[in-house]
């Protein structure tokens, strides 16, 4: 098959995996035992990383516009100007490729493994719905988790911030912290980190399917994660800017 | 009334990549029958045990299990066809991500809702020490050996007491001695339960001691089906030389 119709083919297979996790969401049996080990792994296994790069980041930045700002003696802009940064789009598009980096390949890397040693099969034959039970619950998880993760993402850049200026200036944390929410509305702050969620499902759809469908072996293993985090990275990339075009029409003041 | 019959194939054929991986197979096995199927490698042995727990669908044909042709069936009519059975596939395929006892719980609480979970707790221990493994039940797969791995997933295929057994290379990987372990505690549950046990092996040896009758599948077509003392007297030489022990 030529890549044209390979591709459209893909579109399609992708669309339909996708859309059938979501209705299998809402129909019993609900995997809760499996859902919360699939949860604590996502949710609290991405925690050091998404924490020591929000951090890390926060610091850069803040050194980074600091030099520029005291130039035109606007040093008591950095603070929200990190927070308008990180909380409207740094945060949650950082938290989204980070995570399609760490769970994107471990979900397509975990599947396409378990494809290889049968133990999807073992499901199937234990009469449990493999689909169900594998990609229902990660798509759930990671649905969940994203704007946790990127909440997480967001506060960990501020105190970066705080970091790097209280080390130049020694800035009190009340005054960084309010000089960082001053003139900021809910509007920029929650539905961008909302739009995560989409993220999340993009991230887990591409994974478990990379995952659930190979069945290569060893080299499959290896391709269902690779390919997990390139198609995710770039689909997260592309359905932001639809995410902010929208977030701007339907809540014009985080457009300020 | 006649008893059902616990395994039936009918003129069955599978393609894969439009190659014939069975074609037209027919047999039989009777309550509490051990077949073990012989063959080189890629002559759809296991398939045929994919068929029989509806893995597979075959494309023409049909698979009778408890005489109900179950080659149609809907996800929900192969999952009451399934609780009368267990698998054990050549890995084992334990749940990387589960301890042994939860393993071994998750059929259980699925297929076995009326139980409480003291009853789990007793069948998972009664099924660990089957095998000789009640002291690992809070191990992880990772922390067994191939052996181990082999009569984990054997616990888990029994902990439902299934009527049919289906058993995929047995001795793969394993050494002779735990081979013939794993062999002698699939000859106690025949024994002790009247299991129908279907086990696809390469291990002539370990057939002959747990086998009623052995078939010989050979490029898709089944050339031979009898007692092993019948079988080494065929016609056929694949037979002869598969059937015959080194």
């Amino acid at each position: 098959m030529s890549a044209i119709p390979r591709f459209f083919r893909f579109i399609g297979e992708l669309s339909h995996f996708g859309l059938r996790s979501l209705v299998e969401m809402f129909r019993p049996p609900f995997e809760l035992q499996y859902f919360l080990i699939i949860m604590y792994d996502i949710g609290y296994g991405s925690l050091p990383l998404i924490l020591a790069a929000g951090f890390s980041l926060g610091v850069v930045l803040s050194l980074h516009t600091r030099a520029i700002l005291v130039q035109f003696g606007a040093s008591a802009l950095i603070p929200s100007l990190q927070s308008g940064s990180f909380f409207v789009e740094m945060g949650p598009l950082v938290a989204g490729l980070l995570i399609a980096g760490r769970v994107g390949a471990g979900i397509g890397a975990e599947l396409a493994n378990m494809r290889a040693t049968e133990q999807i099969d073992a499901v199937e034959s234990l009469s449990i719905d493999s689909f169900k039970m594998l990609v229902v619950t990660r798509v759930l998880a990671c649905i969940i988790a994203m704007p946790l993760r990127t909440i997480f993402i967001d506060f960990a850049a501020l105190a970066g911030g705080y970091f790097a200026e209280f080390l130049k200036s020694g800035m009190s944390p009340q005054l960084y912290i309010s000089l960082a929410f001053q003139g900021m509305q809910w509007a920029n702050y929650i539905p961008p980190t909302l739009k995560t969620a989409i993220f999340g499902f993009i991230i887990a759809t591409v994974s478990c399917y990379y995952g659930f469908t190979i069945n290569e072996g060893s080299s499959g293993v290896r391709r269902a994660s690779t390919s997990s985090v390139v198609v995710s990275s770039l689909l997260i990339i592309i359905v932001d800017v639809l995410l902010v075009k929208i977030i701007f029409f339907f809540f014009p003041g985080s457009a300020a | 009334m006649t008893a059902p019959i616990p395994v039936e194939f009918n003129h069955v054929t599978k393609e894969f990549a439009q190659r014939k991986v069975l074609d037209d197979v027919s047999f039989q096995v009777a309550q509490g029958e051990a077949l073990c199927i012989l063959g080189r490698s890629g002559t759809g042995k296991s398939v045929t045990l994919k068929l029989m727990i509806g893995l597979l669908q075959p494309d023409s044909g049909s698979v009778c299990i408890q005489s109900e042709d179950i080659s149609n069936y809907s996800s929900q009519q192969l999952s009451r066809v399934r609780s009368q059975m267990g698998f054990l596939f050549q890995s084992a395929a334990l749940f990387d991500s589960f301890n042994l006892r939860d393993n071994l719980a998750l059929p259980l609480r699925r297929l076995r809702q009326g139980k409480s979970e003291d009853e789990i707790q007793f069948m998972i221990d009664e099924a660990l020490k089957t095998v000789g493994l009640a002291l690992d039940v809070n191990k992880m797969p990772s922390e067994l050996s191939g052996g181990m791995r082999k009569r984990a997933g054997l616990a888990r295929a029994l902990v439902l007491g299934p009527k049919i057994l289906l058993v995929d290379e047995p001795s793969s990987g394993l050494d002779r001695i735990t081979a013939s372990e794993i062999d002698d505690l699939l000859i106690r549950v025949k024994q002790q339960q009247n299991t129908t046990m279907v086990i696809v092996t390469h291990d002539v040896h370990g057939a002959r001691r747990i086998a009623d009758k052995i078939a010989v599948l050979d490029h898709g077509h089944l050339v031979g089906l009898g007692t092993p003392d019948q079988l080494e007297i065929s016609e056929n030489e694949v037979v002869r030389q598969l059937v015959s022990e080194p």
